[in-house]
């Protein structure tokens, strides 16, 4: 079929390339004085990054913002699931619809709704509150750390869910029926046992809320910047976008600091969750844990969650719809009513730049996520099917574009675009989604070749099935669900990509959701929404497709094992 | 058919560390036998057996098919495992989830472009031969573990091959389902006439199953006997260790007398099968099976081949006792009626049978 050695070695260096080229660029780049004089060494950039009297405040609202979005995430996260597994709330389905659902809303479009809810000037709900209660002032400014914490940390409940569920349904509950058999009371016994037991999957969690908060460009851009109030991500951001006076170089610098960060907190996080086998005990035997009676409970405890769902799924999609068929922001009123019309969404149908980033958009998405799949599906077999070193550090080079945050490594793409001829053309953003989101690709295909067990292979030879035509008839029928679920996956997140996106796209390669930042930017919401609106319906369709595929490979597992 | 493999050898690399999976192996398969490879976990079985099917390449040796040489290290012959007409069931059945009952058992005839009705009636036949006769459309999915069992089996006999493999076929069943599956694989494997060679690190399932066995151990076959050879009257100390519970006793061989020796041991003289011929004045040990150590009537004088000891700890285990008998200093297993009236801290008398009590080389 392949000579091994050569497919192993030939993916060592695209992937290398890809993973490798923007770090070492970005390392390059920080330490040169702009594109020009690239490559002769000045520490000066570093000098003025970080003596920037701005810095320090900086810093510490970046600190302030992940660590503040992972305590909610994760607070949020570990009520979820301990009301899941553990009581007799009644309709459970809400977890699953909460724990999947929020990540068809692309993070910048859950950010403007909330804009569109809660700024001081004209949010909506600060109106409705205002003309309840005749207030003067409004009462809930977005545009703060808070509103920012509290966006973010939503936008990052479900990582924290998915971390958090399994490990309290694995938690072995005789260590919990110990305690309540020495006398302990519910409460004692899970601020005693339960929490402290679950302690690495919360660490996880948090310390992944973090990372991805730091990365995180939708809810500085569109909830920090009006504010006034700068992250490293929009600090790095702010240093390229002013057109005339873009400084790589200074951004490189900041950069830096970020990914040695996101690196260092990824690491931990390994270390966290190999080591959580040992603390967690997973119990064998397998029996349902007694379910504690909410009584009274219940319904309230119901409505906080169903308030919980409603805030995550139906308000913001529910807001930018209403706002698309506005001409400015009101109000809901019976005026407001009349004054509906599908103008916006005329409008932006007839703007030759939203149809263009539309068009680049499904481009990208389609052909990128076709080329990504492609060189997941040989990666994945080179790192399940062939055991060596050297698919050992294929392994670890193609998830290690995981920790690096999107930004950053658009600036480093950014230092080597520049000396190439793809430079502002599509391809540029094609190899940089690529790059970025490899790992998305060549989860689901990896996961789909370990399921295909080297038995279901070598029987067929022994059948009397040469390589080819067990490959025609075993392994890629096998594999076709995995191959889908990465291709959808992939094409999902090309489909509402930001934070790359707004470092390498120039005039002519605008995509949908720079488009989307650019009419927040104006206060465009009319025909932000109705383009945004467009977005979540397009992706929303390839996740239910993911999702009905996923289901069918689960339970192709559960058989085959 | 017959099956030759001359000098074969398999290492492998890991960690820095040579493993000899295979160390010289020679054994010749006699045609239409059941054939069992038995020995500890990582011994080697798998990879001899995978060696076979051409799974897996040797590093050197001969492996004859019959009279066609599939490999040869030095000749340079390799024969892909698609070309050498053998079945084989694996320890996962390796059913494919992505067919049904029809097209897993057709799959062999199909690669062979059979023409369409001759692989109805042939995949008709193996599926009604394994009791699966109606289960054609069911999808490979929705087996339990014993009818997966059967299709893999069907699959591995439905092209007729002359020679069959099996990697431990009834791990992965219940111990109740593992008993019945086993007999009726004997009964299947004799009415077809094939040579059948068959891996397994159960002990039970060897000595039920096989006309011949097998005994590996670290890459080498260390003894190949039929089961009640290899259970009564083993050659080799690790393979009677094995095989079954043994009581090994200590001595010395003081006097010859046909097929038996006399045998000066730790706990007296005993008179043993000596069939290994070890001569007088050497060091040997003596093979006894719990079983064959029986209550001598109460009144019973000490003498040949018959000790007083004390009965150490007594467990009822269902069908019997099981005894430790002290006697000096030795600890001596046995299996005891349940209608015997004994409690522990009895003395009794015990008795050996000279013909199922033998001597091992140390
Ligand atoms: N691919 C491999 N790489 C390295 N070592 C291997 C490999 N396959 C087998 N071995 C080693 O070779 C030896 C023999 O393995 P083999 O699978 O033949 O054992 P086995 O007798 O079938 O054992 P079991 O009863 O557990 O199946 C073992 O020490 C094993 O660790
Ligand atoms: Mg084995």
């Amino acid at each position: 079929m392949f000579k091994k050695p050569t497919l192993t070695t030939t993916l060592i260096v695209i992937v290398g390339f890809l993973t490798l080229c923007p770090v070492i660029m970005l390392l390059l780049g920080s330490f040169s004085q702009d594109f020009v004089s690239f490559g002769q060494f000045t520490t000066v950039k570093y000098v003025e990054a970080y003596t920037d009297p701005d810095f320090a405040a900086i810093l510490w609202n970046t600190v302030i913002f992940t660590v503040g979005s992972a305590l909610v995430a994760t607070l949020l996260a570990l009520f979820l699931a301990y009301v899941n597994t553990r009581t007799d709330l009644p309709f459970k389905f809400i977890f699953k619809v909460i724990a999947i659902v929020p990540m068809m809303i692309p993070h910048i479009l859950f950010s403007v709704s909330w804009v569109l809810l809660l700024n001081p000037s004209n949010g909506t709900l600060n109106r409705l509150l205002m003309d309840l209660f005749g207030l003067k002032d409004a009462l809930f400014d977005i545009y703060t750390l808070p509103g920012m914490i509290l966006v973010e940390g939503l936008l990052d409940l479900p990582i924290a869910y998915l971390i958090i569920a399994p490990a309290m349904s694995a938690f072995d509950v005789s260590l919990e029926e110990s305690s309540k058999v020495c006398g302990a009371s519910n409460l004692r016994t899970l601020m005693r046992v339960t929490l402290p037991v679950l302690r690495p999957a919360i660490l996880a969690s948090a310390i992944l809320v973090i990372v991805r908060s730091l990365a995180s460009f939708a809810v500085p851009s569109v909830i920090g910047m009006p504010g006034r109030i700068y992250v490293l991500s929009t600090h790095i951001y702010r240093n390229i976008a002013s057109g005339f006076a873009a400084d790589f170089g200074k951004a490189a610098a900041i950069g830096m600091s970020a990914l040695a960060a996101s690196i260092t907190l990824i690491y931990i996080y390994r270390y966290l969750t190999s080591e959580s086998g040992k603390f967690v005990t997973i119990s064998s035997r397998g029996f349902k844990p007694t379910l504690i009676k909410l009584k009274n409970a219940k319904y309230p405890l119901f409505v906080i969650v169903g308030i919980l769902s409603f805030v995550l799924i139906v308000l913001p999609v529910m807001v930018l719809f209403y706002t698309s068929m506005l001409p400015y922001s009101m109000v809901p009123s019976a005026k407001a009513f009349s004054m509906m019309s599908w103008n916006n969404w005329v409008e932006v149908l007839k703007d030759p730049i939203s149809l263009l980033s539309l068009k680049n958009s499904l481009f990208l998405g389609v052909v990128g996520a076709t080329i990504g799949t492609t060189l997941s599906i040989f990666v994945s077999y080179v790192i399940v099917k062939i055991r060596s070193t050297a698919s050992g550090i294929l392994e670890s080079l193609s998830f290690l574009s995981f920790s690096f945050p999107g930004i950053v490594i658009g600036v480093g793409f950014m230092w080597f675009f520049v000396r190439t001829p793809i430079y502002g053309t599509l391809t540029a953003l094609l190899i940089g989604y690529i790059a970025t989101y490899l790992p998305y690709g060549i989860r689901p295909i990896s996961s789909a070749f370990v399921q295909i067990h080297s038995h279901l292979e070598e029987s067929s030879r022994v059948c009397g099935a040469g390589p080819f035509y067990t490959m025609r008839r075993i392994v890629i029928p096998l594999l076709i669900p995995g191959i889908v679920s990465g291709w959808i996956l992939m094409a999902s997140m090309f489909l509402r990509e930001l934070t790359l996106s707004v470092v390498l796209s120039r005039p002519g390669t605008e995509v949908l959701a720079v488009q989307i930042l650019h009419f927040a930017e104006d206060g465009l919401w009319g025909k932000l929404s109705a383009l945004g609106i467009i977005m979540i319906f397009i992706s929303s369709l390839l996740v239910i497709l993911a999702a009905v595929l996923g289901n069918k490979l689960t339970k192709m597992e559960v058989v085959n094992k | 058919m017959e099956i030759r493999i001359k000098g074969l050898t398999r290492h492998y690399y890991s960690e820095g560390k040579q493993i000899k999976a295979l160390d010289g192996v020679d054994l010749t398969i006699p045609a239409n036998k059941i054939f069992t490879l038995l020995g500890p976990s990582g011994c080697g079985k798998t990879t001899l057996l995978r060696c076979i099917v051409g799974l897996e390449t040797p590093d050197a040796g001969e492996i004859y098919i019959g009279d066609d040489l599939v490999w040869s290290s030095e000749k340079g012959i390799f024969v892909p495992p698609e070309n050498r007409g053998l079945g084989m069931v694996f320890q996962t059945y390796a059913i494919w989830p992505h067919m049904n009952v029809f097209d897993n058992v057709a799959y062999p005839l199909q690669t062979s472009k059979t023409p369409k009705d001759k692989i109805r009636q042939q995949v008709a036949k193996a599926l009604k031969f394994v009791q699966l006769d109606g289960f054609e459309n069911r999808p490979a999915t929705k087996l339990s573990g014993g009818q997966q069992q059967r299709v893999a089996l069907a699959r591995a006999l439905v092209a007729e091959p002359k020679v069959i493999l099996f990697d431990e076929p009834l791990s992965n069943l219940d111990a109740k389902l593992r008993e019945e599956t086993r007999k009726e694989l004997r009964s299947f494997l004799t009415e077809l006439k094939i040579t059948a060679i068959y891996v397994t690190h159960d002990r039970i399932e060897a000595l039920a199953l096989s006309d011949l066995i097998a005994v590996m151990r670290s890459g080498k076959i260390i003894e190949i006997g039929d089961p009640k050879k290899i259970y009564f009257n083993s050659d080799d100390k690790f393979v009677a260790d094995f095989i079954g519970r043994a009581n090994l006793i200590k001595g010395k061989v003081e006097k010859l007398d046909g097929e038996h020796a006399i045998f000066a041991s730790e706990i007296g003289s005993i008179v043993a099968l000596n069939s290994q011929k070890i001569p007088v004045g050497q060091n040997a040990m003596l093979c006894v099976r719990p079983e064959f150590i029986r209550l001598a009537p109460e009144q019973a004088a000490e003498g040949q081949n018959i000790f007083s000891g004390k009965m150490e700890s007594l467990i009822f285990i269902g069908e019997a006792y099981e005894g430790e008998i002290r006697i000096g200093e030795t600890l001596l297993t046995t299996t005891i009626e349940p209608t015997e009236n004994i409690v522990e801290g009895d003395t009794i008398f015990i008795s050996f049978d000279p013909d199922h009590c033998f001597l091992l080389s140390t």
